[in-house]
């Protein structure tokens, strides 16, 4: 029964999942995490990388962590797609390593925190589908992290059309809202799936008494703080002043911005008015009224965000925080990776790749 | 030694002896327990860590050698 539901990704009830406690290992889950994120690319091979060709990188990502992945692979495809298909797998095999090695609480709290993944492979689907991707295409940006296995995913990827994907969630917690889909509002939908992942998030949480759900709320909300910010300066510079706009792309539950304040500044009183949070530091170098790029200022945001969950990571080093933290950077390892060998592929300078990098 | 519910002199320190090796052991065992599994968790990921595990699961070991002196103190 539990292997039908990981496969359709049918969600238990709330009920029986806040009860679930049990014991946890974290001793053992923090220290394997720990000796997991030793063996993330450090930082002074993304310089080498750089100066390198996609093939040379593929290589290069075969004689690493993503070896297994590669050669696995190597029969059905070949170059920049060998390699966007490894990062895949690879992310998706950690992050069921991840649900394996943990258990009772510290289980219950990776597994929604990953949900964001089931997110990410439904959005997929519905853009490939809306836009007549090839399924190859599609397969190849999936990511079978979450509750939804890749067979499942494939299955629903071959699908002919969206509704057909849609009727085929029927059973789970998304379909009351993919119901809505009708084929023009992609962007509502795909906004209104972060919010449920986020809402669904807290919701799992309830409220949080223990110290380790305390840190992990923490960290989420940094993290909606951050996309928020984002979004923000990207909407302030397409001079969009509407609340009513703004507000449908803000997800609730931030740590310490208030969207609804800060949504009709000018951009002046909204630089202003930053200077006063703990994200100013990271980005006053940056933020400016000649800005032209927001590139370099999502990365030092980002760069914020990955640095401020080590830092809680070490001041607690037995909760929740060391795993979330390998996830993020893991995240960011796949990213940065996939920033590269695509950038090489469509020829772009390496100067403007690495603006877009997130080095740590 | 024993006379009703009281002990003498010799019962006392005898049973001192006993708290002090039952109460170190269990303090020993609790602090590898947790030490053994991060060793195990590690070594999972990185075989190299074992005589580093090893070293550092044995550390606690010294609190019930402690409590083992303490005993032997009692009796002498």
């Amino acid at each position: 029964m539990r292997l039908l539901e990981n496969l359709w990704g049918r969600k238990p009830s709330r009920k029986s999942d806040k009860k679930k406690k049990g014991s946890s290992n974290y001793p053992y889950a923090v220290t394997r995490v720990r000796a997991m994120k030793s063996k993330l690319l450090p930082k002074e091979t993304y310089p080498r990388l750089l100066n390198m060709g996609i093939d040379e990188i593929t290589r290069f990502i075969q004689e690493s962590e993503y070896k297994n992945d590669v050669d696995e692979l190597a029969m059905k495809y070949s170059g920049g797609d060998l390699a966007e298909h490894a990062l895949n797998r690879n992310l998706a095999l950690t992050c069921d390593k991840l649900v394996r090695i943990t258990t009772g609480e510290l289980n219950y709290l990776v597994v929604a925190y990953l949900k964001r993944h089931d997110i990410w492979n439904i959005k997929t689907l519905l853009r490939g589908k809306i836009y007549n991707a090839p399924v190859e295409e599609i397969l190849e940006s999936l990511i079978a992290a979450g509750e939804f296995t890749y067979t499942s995913m494939s299955e629903l990827a071959a699908k002919a059309t969206y509704k057909e994907i849609v009727e085929a969630l029927k059973d789970t917690e998304y379909y009351p809202l993919l119901q809505k889909f009708d084929g023009t509002n992609l962007a509502y939908i795909e906004n209104e799936l972060d919010k449920m992942y986020y809402t669904g998030l807290f919701e799992a949480i309830g409220k949080p008494k223990s110290k380790d759900r305390k840190l992990f709320v923490k960290v989420v909300k940094l993290e909606i703080d951050v996309k928020n910010l984002i979004n923000l300066f990207r909407l302030k510079k397409a001079g969009i002043t509407q609340l009513d706009e703004i507000m449908l792309l803000m997800i609730e539950g931030g740590l310490e911005l208030n969207p609804e304040k800060l949504a009709p500044l000018s951009y002046d009183d909204f630089v202003n008015e930053l200077q006063r949070t703990q994200y100013w530091n990271a980005i006053s170098g940056v933020v400016g009224p000649d800005m032209t790029s927001l590139t370099t200022l999502e990365s030092k945001l980002t760069r914020y965000y990955l640095e401020s969950t080590t830092i809680l990571s070490h001041v607690s080093p037995i909760t929740v925080v060391p795993i979330l933290d390998y996830i993020i950077h893991k995240n960011n390892e796949a990213t940065n990776l996939r920033i590269i060998f695509r950038g090489k592929e469509t020829g772009l300078s390496d100067e403007l790749i690495k603006d877009q990098l997130v080095i740590i | 030694m024993v006379e009703g519910l009281f002990l003498d002199a010799a019962g006392m320190k005898a049973l001192g002896a006993a708290i002090a090796i039952s109460v170190t052991g269990y303090a020993s065992a609790i602090a590898e327990k947790d030490i053994g599994t991060a060793t195990i968790g590690a070594m999972a990921e990185n075989e190299g860590l074992f005589g580093k595990g090893l070293i550092l699961t044995v550390i606690p070991e010294t609190i019930v050698i402690f409590g083992l002196v303490v005993a032997l103190l009692i009796n002498q």
